[in-house]
């Protein structure tokens, strides 16, 4: 894929999004992501924004607005006829990781993650199968190939899911709260591959109500109520020292018991 | 009570014959109804209506009429209706075959209804089409989930085969019947042949038992 120095990886633009008649999600939602950004997305729950990411996967439809990647657009809904448009050769190049673990329970770990590859992208059974070694290796899970997902823990599972998505060389990761049911003792063994990720300068867009990960990750957070952007900026402001009022009612609260 | 049992005169021959009529049945049936059962699953939960409502009448069909009366019908019926007749023995395994076939649709369904959302969702988002996520993974985590009904279908059919003695297919019970007549030993013979049918339903009951429990730990 080609793009221009200064052109935005990913640019939303006017999303609108309900569910049936009554509950408007997204209203009118604009974003734009540069490359090598790291956008942690925060809000109140309903706030639209699991339901951002799953739009930009392609898993809901839209009522209105466009998204393109890498100056593409690749989901749209501004005909008459009010079709959501996919075009699932650019929505390859994101990858997702859910809040539960979605993994194929019938599969083993390296089944799991050779699945796509091979099926998707045709490649060789051989070459998917080390590429997956060589990427659970990666995330400390190489002697764990051959389990099933029912036999390993919830962190264990998740970094599959990871791993999992990485085998199609994505361009950018989203994750949404993927450590949100998670034992707390695991969380931070999942937090630890997606910051090792994050050091290899894979954009992504994470949301999360971790906010000490949050700070650690982000190069940019978005605070989203009420379906729009409340407040955008470095983590420093947006965490530290919100502009909005809104935005700063809900930090005190998420960290009200720390202070 | 003056009955003096006497189990010597029942001869085991034909018995024996008899099951092994009896099992063919079984497993042909159970063939069709597995592996039918499944594409027609989803002809009855296509969003198409020209292929949904035929589907589910003939579900609704061989779920809402005695397997007795099926057999009957097929037997007499379909080669006066269309002039075909296929040996008893075929007959009988599509009767029963078709009617399992119904039933292990509806334990399909079922299954495939309660796969997890969130399963087809990472589906979509590692790019696998519709038919790549139906076959890698509604096919085999449906199929995994409806083994005990298809066990319970497969036991319960193995027992309706007895019905295809009335059509003078040699099967275990119609084997009984003829000794039975021969041998002046009814309660002998049908004593044998229920222990001959429980014995083989009881351990597959079991299994489905056991199955049932060890996927309620799976999934926990």
């Amino acid at each position: 894929m080609t793009m221009s120095f200064s052109a935005p990886l990913v640019k939303i633009q006017s999303l609108y999004k309900s569910y049936g008649p009554h509950i408007q999600v997204l209203k009118g939602l604009d974003i734009e992501m540069k490359p090598g950004e790291r956008v942690v997305v925060i809000g109140p729950s309903g706030g639209g924004k699991s339901t951002l990411l799953r739009v930009m996967m392609g898993l809901e439809k839209i009522d209105s607005g466009s998204i393109s990647f890498g100056g593409k657009p690749y989901i749209s809904s501004e005909g008459a006829d009010r079709k959501t448009e996919i075009d699932s050769e650019v929505r390859r190049s994101i990858g997702m990781v859910f809040q539960h673990y979605t993994l194929f329970p019938h599969l083993s770990v390296i089944q799991n993650l050779i699945l796509a590859p091979c099926k998707v992208r045709g490649e060789a059974k051989a070459s998917a199968t080390k590429r997956a070694q060589a990427l659970l290796e990666r995330f400390g899970l190489g002697a764990k190939a051959n389990a099933y997902p029912a036999q390993l823990s919830g962190g264990q599972k998740q970094r599959v899911a990871i791993a999992r998505a990485l085998m199609l060389d994505p361009k950018l990761m989203l994750f949404d709260e993927v450590t949100s049911a998670l034992d707390p003792e695991l969380v931070a063994e999942v937090e630890q591959v997606i910051l090792q990720l994050a050091a290899q300068d894979m954009p992504m867009m994470i949301v999360t109500h971790d906010m000490w990960f949050a700070k650690n990750i982000a190069s940019r957070v978005i605070f989203c109520a009420g379906g729009v952007v409340v407040e955008d900026g470095p983590p420093e402001q947006v965490l530290g020292a919100p502009k909005e009022e809104r935005t700063r009612e809900f930090i005190d609260r998420v960290f009200h018991i720390r202070h | 009570m003056g009955y003096s049992f006497d189990f010597q005169s029942v001869s085991f021959g034909p018995l024996w014959e008899g099951l092994i009529v009896t099992l063919e049945l079984t497993v042909a049936a159970n063939l069709i109804g597995v592996v039918l059962g499944f594409p027609l699953a989803l002809l009855i939960m296509s969003r198409f209506a020209p292929i949904r409502l035929p589907a589910m009448l003939f579900v609704e069909f061989f779920r809402c009429t005695p397997a007795i009366v099926q057999i009957v019908w097929f037997f007499y019926c379909v080669p006066m209706l269309f002039n075909v007749f296929l040996g008893s023995m075929t007959m009988g395994i599509l009767a029963l075959g078709l009617n399992l076939m119904a039933f292990n649709a509806e334990a399909y369904r079922a299954a495939i209804q309660a796969v997890p959302r969130e399963q087809l969702d990472a589906g979509i988002a590692l790019g696998l089409n519709p038919l790549q996520r139906t076959l890698h993974i509604v096919l085999p985590t449906a199929v995994r989930a409806s083994i005990p009904v298809l066990l319970t279908n497969g036991i319960g059919i193995f027992q309706q085969t007895a019905l295809v003695a009335i059509v003078a297919v040699q099967d275990l019970m119609y084997q009984a019947k003829t000794l039975a007549t021969e041998t002046y030993r009814p309660i002998e013979t049908f004593t044998i042949v229920a222990l001959v049918y429980f014995a083989v339903s009881f351990p597959v009951s079991q299994i489905v038992g056991h199955l049932e429990r060890r996927r309620q730990l799976m999934m926990s």
